[in-house]
Parts: C-alpha cells; structure tokens; sequence
C-alpha cells in the first residue's frame, strides 16, 4: 500500500493534516508573545564605533531610563514620557495606594471639624474654589494602617515617635514639573520599599552610587565624552546625567518609610493646574503657551476686576486678569508686606500683570481672637500689641481653601501631643531657575537663627541636584511663601526647590530632570529626625568618621557566634536604647527549590536585631583620632550555608534616628559576608556505612536486575505461591 | 514502493537495546548538575535517604506503568491515551507530547550549550588562567555561537533517529556505553583530586546523614521532585520506546533497571562533582548549593582547572567531564524528539518527514531561548537566558500532569473493568470489595502481569497508584505554588514571567486548546506498530472499539467487522454512560 492511499480516507486532507501541527504550535506562539507586554519599550543599540558605550556598562532599560515600575498604567505616563494631568495622577496614586496598602494610603482633602484655630472645618473648605476639587495626598510610612487613628485628618499610621515631613508640590499652575518630580519620588519609593541589593543600573555593582551629585563609582567618567552629557544641560557627569547617582541604596528608602511619616502632595493647586492645562495653556503648553504669558499661576479664586476687596463670585467665568491668588504669597507669616512694589495689601493691581500674578489673596475682615479689635496682632512671631499672646489677630493669608489645607494639615497633625508641628522638615517644588531655596523670604539682608544649618542643609541639596543653593530673599523678596510659614511659625526646616529651566518643560526632558531632584526629598526625610543635629555632626563630619566594620574587616570564627565591630566617636550621643542603637543582621540562603537556570534565588528573611555592648577597646576612626570600639554578636549555627547581611542602626540620646552604617556614602545599604560552612563535614566510618547501604541499594539493584533479565529460568521474581496454582 | 513490504512493525533489536534507549532518556543534565546541588543543599547524606525512597514510591511505578501502556497500545502518547482512556481523552496524550516538545525547545539550547563547553574544553580555553564567568557570559552574549551550538545539537539529534528504532538504539548504546567510560575516568580523577588533600571530604559529607535535615520537608519535596525528573518519569518517553519493543518482553524489570541505572548514574556524577568542589573550592558548600544549573558552567571548569597531575591531565578532566554532559544531553534530546516524531508517525505521517519538521520546529522554536532576554543577574554578574528560564518555568511542572494523566489512565481502566465485570455478572450494587478485586487490581493484571514478565507486580503497586500517587502530586503541585507565592514579588501579575499567574494561563490555554482539538484527533486513522505474532488485542479497552484504530499496513476501509464493531460500540455506550 502506497503512503498516499493513507489519506484517501479524509475527505479534507489538507485541514486534516493541518490541525495537528496548529494545535502543537499555538501555545508556543502564545509562550512567545504574552510576556513581551513587559518589555514594551523598544530598546534601540546606539552606535559607538570607539571607546567605552553606555550599552558596555549598563542594562538598555537604564540606558533608555525605562524604570521598573509601572506595568499596568498607561506607560508613557508612568514612565515621565508625558506629564500627568490631574485625573490621571490621581488615579495612578490610588492604584498605588491600593497595590501597596502597607505603607501607601490615598487621601483628599481633610475631613475636618474644630481646627486649631477653633473653626469648625468640613471637607468643602479644602476644595478649589472653581472644579471643587480638593488636594489629593498620599500618606507614606511604615505600617501605614496601623499606629493612630487622626479623626481631623482622617489618616492612619500616626506614630508619635516618627517625626514627620511634608512635601508639596505645584502652589503654581504653569510649574508642571513640581509635580512631577513628587510623581516620580512617589513611584521610587512604592517599588523600591521592602527591597534590599537592586542593581538599578545593571553593571553588576549594587548601591554603588547613592544621591550626592557625584559619580561615584566614575562609570559616567569612564564613557566617551559624546555620551558623558546624556541631559545635555552642559555638565558633563552632573546630576541627572546617566552614570550619577544612579544606584542608590533601597534599604535606605525602606528605613526612611519605616521610620518617617510622610506627607507628600504632588498637586496642591488642583485648580489652577486644570485651568492651565485645559483652558489658558492647552495641552501642549510645552510648545508654546499665551504670547503674553507664560502660562497660569494663581488658584482660581474668583475676584472682581476692580474692587477695593475682590468678592468671590463664582459664578463668572476666570477672568484672566486679576481673578486667582498666588498660594505661595498667601500664607500668614509676614502676609501681604510686598518690598519694593508694596501695593495695598489684599488689592489687586489689575494692569500690572506682576503685581497680579502675585496677588496675596484678600484682607481678613475678621476679629480673630474676638477681642473687639481686627488684626491687631500680624503673624510675625511677636506679640505686636503687647497683650502676652502671639499672632493671634492676622492680617490675611491662608484664606484659599489650599492654603487652608496646608494649615489645618500641619497644625492638626501633633502626633506626640506637644503643641507644636510635628513637621520637623517640609518641601515645596517649584519651577524654574536650578535654585535650592531656605528661609527668610520676606526681608532683605536678614538670616534666621538656624542660618549656619540650613545653609549646610541647603548647599547638600544644592551639591546633589547642581542647583544654586542661596536664602531666599537673595533671590527676590517673597512675603507669605510656605517656607517662611512653615519655618517662621512651626519652626520646620523648610526648602524651595526651583526645578528646571522651563514652566512647561518639553516632555522628553520630564525623566531625566526627574532623576536630577529625586534625592533632595530623601534628604529631607533623613534629616527630619533633627534637622539641626543632623546639620551640627554634618558640620563636625562625626558620622562620617565613624564606621560599622566592613566583611574583608570581620573574622569569623571557626564556631559560635559572629562579631561585628562598629566604631564611634567618643562624643557621639549614642542612646544604649536597643530598640534605636543596634545591629541590623539576617542570614541568608538560597532557596531550597531553585529554577534550574536563572540566577541563584534567595530566601528572603526578616532582620534580626542584636544589641551593640562596649569592648572597652580603642579603635581607629576614620579622621584618624581614637574611638570607642562596639560589638555586636550574631548568633548563627555551624552547619549552615549563605550570606549574612548586616547593618548598624543608631539613635542619639537627642532623639535623631537612624544613623545607618555603612554609610549612604559607603553604599548606604548593608554588607554582606559570605558565610561558609564551619561544622564537621561528617564522620568518614558513618559516611562509608551510608555509602555502602545506598550503593548496595542502587547499584545493587541495577545489578540484581539486569542478572534476572538475561538468567535462562522461567522464575518470576515475587509472584506468590496462589498466583503459580491458577 | 511500499514502505512496510520489508517489515511492518519498526522495532529494538533485542531487549538491551530497549533498555538503553531508556536509560540514554532518562539519563540527563539532571543527574549530573542537578544532583549535586540537591545533595549539597539538603544536608548530603539525608538527601539520599528521600530521594532513594521516591524511587521506589515514585519513578519506578510509574515507569511500569508506562512500559505497561505502550507496550500494549503500539502507539505513542496521542493514540496511547486514545486507547485507553477513550476517545475524549486524546489530547491528554497531546498534553504529554507537547511538555516533551516544549521542554525540548530550550533543551536543545542547553545541549548546545555542552557541546560548546566540551570543544572550549579540548581547545584549551577552559584553563585554571581563564576566567570562567567571562568565558559564560561571552558565550551567552553572543547568539551566533549560541545558536550555532543549538544547530549541532539539533543535527546530531536528527541523524540519530532518521533510521527509526535501529538507529536510536545504535545511538543510545554507542553515547551511554561512552558516558558509562568517560564518567569513570573522571570519578577516578575527583576521588584522585579529593584524596590528596588527605580527606575524602566530599565523599563524607556526601554520605553524612544531617538527621535535622530529615525533620524538614523540602528535604522530602526536593527527594521527590529530584526523583521524578530525573527517571523521566510521566514524560511518556516509555511509552514511545515500549512501541518498538519486540513481541512478548518483560517490562516490569526494564522499569527497575532504568531508574536503577538512572540513579547510579547520578551517584557516579555526584561524587565525582562533590569530590572535585571539595577539594580545591574555599567554601565548597556554598559552590555547589548556591544557585543554578549554569553554576556547572562557571565553578566546575574552576575546580576542574586546578586538577592535579599538570594542564594534561586538568584538560582531559576538564573534556571527559563536558563530552560526558553532551552526551547525556544528547541521549534526552533523542528521547524527546523521538516522542514527538512517534505521534506523528501513528498518524499516518511520513516518518522522515516528520523527523525534518520536528526537528526544524525544535531548532526554530528553540531560538528565543537561545537569543532574546539574555540578562545579567546583578549580585553575581553572571549571564542567564530568562526567556529560556520562563519556559522551564512554565513548562517543567507541566510534566507532573502528564504523571497525572496516566495515573488517571489507569484509574479509568479499572473502573471500566469493574462495570465490564458487573454487566457481565449481572449485579447491580456497588461494592467495594468487588471493585477492589475486579477493577483496582485490573490494569495490574491485564497488563503488568501478563505471564511474561519476570517480576510480578503486588498489589502495593495499586496502593502507590491509587492513594500514593495523588498525595505525592498534590504535596508536589502545592509545595511548589507556596513556594512560589513566598519567594516571587508579584507572583499574580500576569506579565510577571516568574509568577503563578503566567503559568496557569499557559496551562489553561494550552489544555483548552487541545480539548478543543481532541475530535480532530481522534477523527484520524492510528496506526499501531504490532510485531507479527504479538497478541496485543485492545478491544478490551475505552477506545478498543475505534474503527479508525489500525495496524501499521491496514486499509482504514477493510479489515473491520461491522458485526464485531456494533456490539463493542454497545459496550463502549454503557461504558461512557456510567462513568460520566
């Protein structure tokens, strides 16, 4: 019979023969496709025909600064290829929040109810004044649900002992970036929380470069000169280049979420952005906004063009003269003063488009402290008459349901009962200019008690970004910015970061000035603890003398338990408190069940703590001057295998925590010691027993049964006797 | 001229052959770098305490229970399952065949990837002064090479079962006797190498029992998935090789036989590895538990380097030791094409024809995981193929249903027999001690103890495929998804190629499909490879009664007895009725 008589019998042989074949190849064209959705970015090779290229040293993800987050939102969104408007930031913040509930809860607005002031508040006051929407925020830290409940507010995770920071962005319409950049702090701190030991560069080097302005590691350094410059800003290896500042430490975003709370509101002008983005500027304001303007700054407060006191009347369509108060001159402290221009306070010089782009908002009417007298007392921090109360009968500010917002959200939020704001550090962005930016504003030629720290602060800030660091009143006189509120009243540490070189920056340049600011809000995280005494052993460089012993440092004992050295500064207040001064350790190994050709996994294990205990030795301190020598043991059995991880944690008898060794600048994230195998391999008799029952076994049995194979008896092993009768 | 007219059943020469052909499939990398690592990882000695265990519990009933079904159905695992748990089940057995395929897609990659190593090896690129991470990444970094590799293999592969039975068989004896030699000389070398620093420490610890490491359960998992992979059991690579068995062999004892040879080998290579590793690495624990199969690529040609005996001996170690790995790479990639290429052939195919497109499949659709998503793990800095990983990910448990499916094979028959038994003794109740010696025991005594076998199977292979069998697959199935869930961020996200998610999608459509196909499948001729004079008669069985169900040389048209049909068709209708 002929092969092909084979298929006579289908009637369709061409469908039948197909089928088979299709149904063995669908899965794997499904295998090859499905998990490309992740990779949705085509990366492109550059062409370097000499010298060291990018793609020599680093993964085409970072190359082409596609960040490992957002997989499920829209990408160019998520990716800082195109600016976020305000629907979309806010949804892609409640995905957030919904995907990370530990330590992420999305917030608008407050609730509300008796502020600190004695009024009664509900959630309409903090709505924009035209869209009526109020500010969205994000609540970060640690165990976000857990700690106390704020009935004002309405947020959990309030610890009384975890200082907080606030930080804002866009008091002004135009400066699209402001949000951006917290957009982008805000997605750095979701992915990367909890990690430990990411590569983000893929040189094969693991925190090799944290935020400092510099490149570290010298991988910029080492490319050719045409691809040193990557944000084409003219420094070549600056901030924001590819190469600086590249492989920060997670572990270091994790301690600051567990150990801060942090306020963070990317968009405080909801309003105003709107109305810049649909209706004054358009969506592409990037190509061009009004001829006459730059785009639009104020909120949307409604004023009459002309009165004496602008009436809201919300019932008229924005009036782009005198119609808006500028948020960052509608604060309290020093309200409504202007230097040099010095209208009168709460009128709107419609004609003059300076003096209306910063109109301060309306004068208050009111008799604040109801003594029968109205605004008797400005908010200044003096007790102007004289009564034994301070600044109990202002003048204006805080009158837009924004500002209204940041009030009530500092001054309800006393975690630890004192009476005073618990924001020890706060952050406004702004653009442009490349400025770092810190208290006064409001008046010329004068510094603030903490000039000498928040300099030191600042010109750290100023290194990181390769922004000019000054106070802010070099710049121009400001009266009732956020700064000199947040400072002036609350005594916070408090920075104006002037973003970029553009209100609406081109949306390509969105990433990689994104990256250039995204470790001046971890600075401030670090040093909300105790700003000042971060900046006095900044100052004295104590911290950065002192060192937590490095692997190629340790000697591990042939048994029993690990000691680690860590070496102080004799006068460094450390506190003996175990739960802030210890050393952070976990042990870890691969996991037992290990795909067969991937990279090696790791279990991944919660840190352990073991307390530091005095040596009575001296060591050698890092300036060279004699220190006090710590240890702390890690207990570990013998016979296992792996890596230890460890870290030092200390608080100070002051209250500043943590001070992490290694240090952000040794890598700021842990060491880690390879840990061999230190129990006897075996006893050599046992193992010769073991050896012979399993080989007896095995081999044993192959030859057993390779005999009965081929032996000529007609047995048949095991049958029993009943089964050979039947 | 008509193919057949030689000899119409294609078939092993002799029982050796069989066997070799099953222990060069069996036989794989596995043995050789994956039992190493799981002795290192869990506690030496008290590893091989489960892993013998699930020997007995695991492989070899399973083995017999495939030897028992091809041998029977004389045909591959399409028309196996067709046979014998009825029509609707077809595509179990195209399940079966696509995980061998699937995995044979990348399998090919990592041949190659051997075969590379071994001519690196006999050029002298693998010396103690090179650096063995570079010599990795180089290679994987550059698809020419990889692909180049992949290509050979699949060449070799290809020649060696064009010729059908006789060949394969030529092929397995000439590679296993080869490994069989080149894996002595190199255990001589190791045990050399670990015996002059003045202990035998790899030895030792390899056969320490760590009496905590038996109190923990991923011992015991890691014993059993160890186990399972490494006879090939449930992959149906018996089946497909019982089809060219001759006429009236013993399988019982060629199932033993297999996994025993299996597991020396695997003794052989873990000693030789254990030995090596200890005697020249600082932490040798660390080296040889510490991570994946591409370890093999990057510590053992170190420690191989540092031989004793001068560059000639530490080349020969260093080449013994690749050639060995090739070739029972090789061996496994025979299996796995042959599998695919037997389904083929049942259905009418051409064989030849469908040697070529088989193997041009595997080389194409083998070349993802030989090209895209070469990435750099970032702690070590060492080079890994992650879309090869994802497909090992997705399709490796793939394997443990097609375990299931002839377990549920088996199960079916004796459920059927058991109905059979009732009609034909006119009882209507249910009883269980009817059931247990009319069905449970059926299929055991159908056909494993046929008469000529020469180790009779008790009633304890019952018991392991009854009871035992379900637990072991499902402590298997969720030790494997909660360790999943632990250790993978995001193990949900369907576009996590590492997550849960993507390998229930990938299950899902692939088994949909194949149902849905099943009565394309089924609406085709099979062929069965009878030797003359075999008494293999299936009408006994679920799909025993299918007209479509032939010898090799029938006419779909003749040869069927509309009478006989039409009362088999009653029985087969009652048949279905009870068990839906």
């Amino acid at each position: 019979m002929d092969d092909k008589n084979l298929f006579q019998v289908n009637k369709n042989p061409i469908f039948r023969t197909r089928v088979p074949v299709l149904a063995l190849l669908m899965p794997l064209f499904l295998s090859l496709f499905s998990p490309m959705a992740q990779f949705s970015v085509e990366v492109q090779a550059q062409e370097n025909p000499a010298g060291v290229s990018p793609e020599d040293i680093w993964s085409q993800d970072y190359i082409n600064q596609v960040f490992p987050w957002g997989q499920h939102g829209n990408p160019d969104l998520t990716q800082f290829r195109d600016y976020y408007d305000y629907f979309s930031m806010k949804e892609r913040m409640q995905t957030l929040a919904a995907y990370y509930p530990e330590f992420l809860q999305f917030h608008e607005g407050l609730l509300g109810g008796v502020n600190a002031r004695g009024v009664q508040m509900t959630l309409d006051d903090y709505k924009g004044w035209h869209y009526n929407h109020p500010s969205p925020w994000i609540k970060i830290t640690g165990n976000v649900q857990g700690g106390d409940y704020n009935p004002f507010n309405d947020d959990d995770g309030n610890y009384a002992d975890r200082p907080d920071v606030m930080l804002v962005g866009n008091h002004h319409a135009r400066e699209w970036m402001s949000y951006e950049v917290p957009m982008f702090f805000l997605e750095t701190v979701a992915h990367y929380y909890g990690k430990a030991g990411i590569d983000n560069d893929g040189d094969g080097l693991v925190d090799e470069d944290g935020w400092d302005g510099i490149d570290n590691d010298g991988d910029c350094l080492s490319l050719n000169s045409s691809n040193q410059d990557s944000n084409n800003d003219g420094n070549p290896c600056g901030p924001g280049d590819l190469g600086v500042d590249e492989d920060f430490s997670e572990q270091f975003i994790t301690d600051m979420v567990n150990t801060r709370e942090i306020y963070l509101i990317p968009m405080l002008n909801v309003d105003g952005n709107r109305y810049d983005r649909e209706v004054f500027c358009g969506e592409e304001a990037y190509d061009g906004c009004d001829s006459n303007s730059p785009g639009w700054r104020k909120n949307l407060r409604d004023n009459t063009v002309t009165g004496f006191t602008p009436i809201p009347d919300t019932d008229e369509e924005v009036n782009d003269g005198c119609d808006g108060v500028d948020l960052n001159r509608n604060y309290q402290f020093e309200w409504g003063l202007l230097i040099g221009v010095t209208p009168v306070p709460g009128v709107c010089t419609f004609g003059d488009p300076d003096v209306a782009q910063t109109y301060p908002g309306p004068l208050d009417t009111v008799d604040n402290d109801g003594d029968g007298r109205v605004n008797e007392d400005h908010v200044d921090g003096v007790d102007d008459d004289g009564d034994g109360l301070v600044d109990e009968d202002w003048i204006g500010g805080n009158s837009e349901p924004e500002t209204k917002f940041i009030q009530d959200l500092t001054e309800m939020n006393d975690d630890d009962g004192d009476g005073a704001s618990d924001f020890k550090s706060t952050l406004s962005w702004h653009s442009y200019s490349e400025l770092v930016l810190w208290p006064w504003g409001h008046c010329n030629d004068c510094v603030t008690t903490d000039d000498e720290y928040l300099v030191y602060h600042g010109n750290k800030m100023g290194e990181m970004t390769d922004y000019e660091p000054m106070q802010s009143s070099d710049l121009y006189a400001t009266q009732g910015d956020f700064c000199d509120w947040h400072y002036g009243v609350h005594q916070s540490y408090c920075y104006t970061i002037e973003i970029g070189n553009n209100f609406h920056e081109q949306p390509e340049d969105i990433a990689h000035i994104s990256v250039r600011n995204l470790g001046v809000p971890f600075y401030m995280l670090e040093i909300a603890d105790d700003p000042r005494y971060r900046a006095i052993v900044g100052i004295e460089n104590t911290t950065n003398s002192q060192y937590l012993e490095a692997p190629e440092d340790v000697t591990i004992p042939s048994s029993g338990e690990i000691p680690i050295g860590l070496c102080l500064d004799q006068t460094f207040p450390f506190t003996p408190d175990v739960n802030k001064t210890h050393l952070m350790w976990r042990f870890v190994e691969p996991t037992r069940q290990q795909d067969d050709f991937g990279p090696t996994e790791w279990v991944s294990v919660p840190w352990s703590r073991a307390q530091f205990n005095d040596t009575n030795q001296d060591c050698l301190l890092k300036d060279n001057s004699n220190g006090t020598r710590v240890e702390a043991n890690i207990p570990i059995p013998d016979n296992l295998v792996g890596k230890i991880q460890y870290k030092a944690m200390l608080g100070t008898i002051n209250g500043a925590f943590p001070f992490t060794y290694p240090t952000v600048e040794d890598g700021g994230n842990y060491y880690e010691i390879f840990l061999p195998y230190r129990a006897n391999f075996g006893s050599a008799i046992l193992s010769v027993l073991m050896f012979l029952i399993i080989a007896s076994f095995v081999w044993g049995g192959l030859g057993f049964s390779l005999s009965q194979m081929f032996s000529e008896d007609e047995k048949v092993l095991g049958m029993p006797d009943s089964e050979l009768e039947d | 001229m008509n193919p057949q007219s030689e000899s119409s059943s294609d078939e092993f020469s002799g029982r050796l052959g069989l066997i070799f052909a099953t222990i060069g499939a069996a036989i794989g990398t596995g043995n050789i770098w994956r039992f190493p690592r799981m002795v290192g990882a869990n506690g030496g000695g008290s590893f091989l305490i489960p892993w013998l265990i699930f020997l007995f519990l695991w492989s070899i009933p399973l083995i017999i229970a495939e030897f028992a079904l091809g041998k029977r159905s004389r045909v591959g695992t399409v028309g196996t399952f067709r046979i014998f748990a009825g029509k609707k089940f077809a595509w179990m057995g195209l399940w079966t065949a696509w995980i061998s395929t699937a995995i044979g897609f990348y399998y090919a990659v990592v041949t190659g990837w051997c075969i590379n190593y071994f001519q690196t090896a006999i050029r002298g690129g693998l010396g103690s002064e090179v650096d063995t991470t570079e010599v990795w990444n180089n290679f994987l970094q550059s698809p020419e090479q990889v692909i180049f590799f992949q290509a050979i293999a699949v060449l070799i592969t290809m020649a060696a079962i064009w010729g059908g039975a006789k060949a394969i068989e030529k092929a397995n004896v000439t590679l296993m006797v080869s490994l069989f030699i080149l894996l002595f000389t190199a255990l001589f070398l190791a045990f050399v190498m670990d015996f002059r620093d003045g202990s035998l420490d790899g030895f030792v610890y390899m056969f320490s029992i760590q009496p905590e490491y038996l109190l923990e359960p991923e011992t015991w998992i890691n014993g059993l998935s160890q186990s399972a992979w490494s006879c090939s059991a449930g992959m149906g690579m018996a089946i497909t090789y019982s089809v060219y068995m001759r006429k009236d062999e013993d399988t019982t004892l060629n199932a033993a036989t297999m996994c025993f040879a299996n597991n020396s080998i695997s003794i052989i290579a873990g000693l030789t590895v254990m030995m090596a590793v200890f005697s020249v690495a600082d932490d040798p624990l660390g080296a040889v538990s510490g991570g994946s199969s591409a370890i093999t690529f990057l510590v053992l040609p170190e420690v191989f380097a540092q031989a004793p005996g001068g560059p000639v001996v530490q080349l020969l170690m260093v080449t013994v030791f690749f050639l060995a790995l090739s070739f029972a790479a090789l061996t496994s990639m025979i299996s796995t094409v042959e599998l695919c290429v037997r389904n083929f052939v049942d259905h009418g195919y051409d064989r030849s024809k469908s040697v070529g497109l088989t193997t041009l499949a595997i080389f194409l659709f083998g070349l993802p995981s030989a090209m895209i998503w070469i990435k750099v793990d970032s702690s070590t800095g060492v080079a890994f193929p992650e879309f090869l990983e994802v497909q090992d990910h997705i399709w490796g448990y793939g394997l443990m249903f097609s375990g299931l499916f002839i377990a549920y094979t088996i199960w079916k028959y004796g459920w059927n027999r058991y109905q059979n038994w009732r009609v034909e003794n006119d009882i209507d109740e249910f009883d269980f001690r009817d059931y247990l010696d009319y069905g449970v025991s059926g299929f055991r005594d159908d056909f494993i103890n046929t008469g000529d076998n020469d180790w009779w199977i008790g009633r304890w292979w019952d018991y392991i495929m009854y009871l035992g069998f379900p637990i072991m697959f499902s402590v298997l199935m969720l030790s494997y998804f909660t360790d999943l869930l632990a250790n993978v961020d995001d193990p949900w996200n369907p576009a996590n190629p590492h997550g849960i998610s993507i390998i229930l999608l990938f299950w899902g459509i692939t088994a949909t499909l194949f149902i849905g196909f099943n009565k394309f499948l089924v609406s085709r001729p099979l062929y069965r490879n009878v030797p003359e004079g075999a008494q293999v008669p299936i009408d006994m069985l679920p799909g025993g009664s299918d007209s479509l169900v032939l010898e090799v040389g029938d006419n779909p048209n003749h040869n069927v007895d509309s009478k006989n049909q039409k009362n088999i068709k009653q029985i087969d209708t009652i048949i279905d009725a009870e068990v839906a």
